[in-house]
C-alpha cells in the first residue's frame, strides 16, 4: 500500500490546479451540472495521475478524459451506458444448461456465474474491457484503494466549504 | 466447492483460486464490512460481486460528493476560501 497521506496531498493539489482552470469568470457562467462534471472529472483526472502511469485503469482514465477533450462532456457517462447495454444483452443471451449429470451443471453454473460477475467487475474499471484477467485483481484493489482516497479528500473539502460558509453552525 | 472444480481452467482466461484469495484477504483488509460468513469457505462468485457492489458504492458516493461540492463552491469566492481551504487541508 501506498502511503496514503502523501497520495492524498497530491491528489488535493493536483485537483485544486485541475479546478482552477474552471475558475474566474467561467465559474460563474456555469450551470450546476456543468460545475458538477468540471469537479468529478479534474478528481478523477487527479487520482488517475498520482498512480504515474503505473497501473492500467488510471492510464484508461485519463486516456479518455484527453480523447474526450477534456471537456465537460466526458466520457465517463458513455462508459456506464455501454455497460449497462453490455449487461442486459447478457442477461437476454443467458444460455440453458441442460445436463444429465446435476454435478456437472452445477459446476457449469458456477463456471458462467463466475465468466459473467467477472466481466462486471471489468467494466467497473476504467479501461477494464480491454484487462487481462491476470492483472485485475491486482488493478481492481488498486482502484479501489484510490477511490476511498480520492473519497476521503472530496469529504474534508465538503466539511472545509461547509464551514466557510457557516464558521459558527 | 465450485472452485474446486474449476481449478484446471486456470491461465488468461480465467480468474485463478489464487487470486481469488488473494482479492477476498485484501479487500477484507480493506473493507471490514466485506465478510464471509463461513468464513473458511470462499465462492469466487460471491466475492466478485460483492467487489462490484462496492466499487459501485464508491462511484455513487464520488458522484454524490461531486454534487455537494458544486453547490458549495458556487457561493464560494474563489481564490481566497480556496487557498484558505488548501492550506488548511494540506497541513492536516
Amino acid at each position: 500500500m501506498r502511503n496514503q497521506r502523501s497520495v492524498k496531498q497530491e491528489f488535493l493539489r493536483k485537483w485544486i490546479t485541475g479546478l482552477r482552470r474552471y475558475s474566474c469568470d467561467e465559474k460563474k457562467n456555469m450551470s450546476f451540472l456543468e460545475r458538477k462534471k468540471a469537479i468529478k472529472l479534474s478528481a478523477d483526472i487527479a487520482m488517475a495521475s498520482t498512480r504515474d502511469k503505473t497501473t492500467r485503469w488510471s492510464q484508461a482514465l485519463i486516456a479518455n478524459a484527453s480523447s474526450s477533450g477534456d471537456t465537460l462532456t466526458g466520457s465517463s457517462k458513455n462508459n456506464s451506458s455501454r455497460s449497462r447495454k453490455k449487461m442486459l444483452m447478457m442477461r437476454r443471451r443467458r444460455p440453458k444448461v441442460k445436463s444429465a449429470k446435476k454435478e456437472m451443471s452445477a459446476s457449469c453454473i458456477a463456471k458462467r456465474l463466475v465468466e459473467k460477475r467477472t466481466r462486471k467487475l471489468k467494466n467497473l474499471l476504467p479501461g477494464g474491457e480491454s484487462i487481462d484477467e491476470g492483472c485485475l485483481v491486482e488493478e481492481t484493489l488498486d482502484y479501489i484503494e484510490s477511490l476511498r482516497a480520492q473519497i476521503e479528500v472530496m469529504r474534508y473539502l465538503v466539511t472545509a466549504s461547509q464551514l466557510i460558509i457557516n464558521p459558527y453552525p | 466447492m465450485s472452485s474446486r472444480r474449476s481449478r484446471q481452467q486456470s491461465g488468461s482466461n480465467r480468474i485463478s483460486d489464487d487470486q481469488i484469495i488473494e482479492l477476498v484477504s485484501k479487500l477484507r483488509q480493506l473493507v471490514p464490512e466485506i465478510r464471509d460468513r463461513r468464513s473458511d469457505k470462499v465462492s469466487a462468485s460471491k466475492v466478485l460481486q460483492e467487489t462490484c457492489n462496492y466499487i459501485r458504492n464508491l462511484h455513487r458516493e464520488v458522484d454524490d460528493l461531486s454534487e455537494r461540492l458544486s453547490q458549495l463552491l458556487a457561493t464560494i469566492d474563489a481564490d481566497s476560501a480556496e487557498a484558505a481551504i488548501i492550506r488548511s487541508l494540506i497541513n492536516q
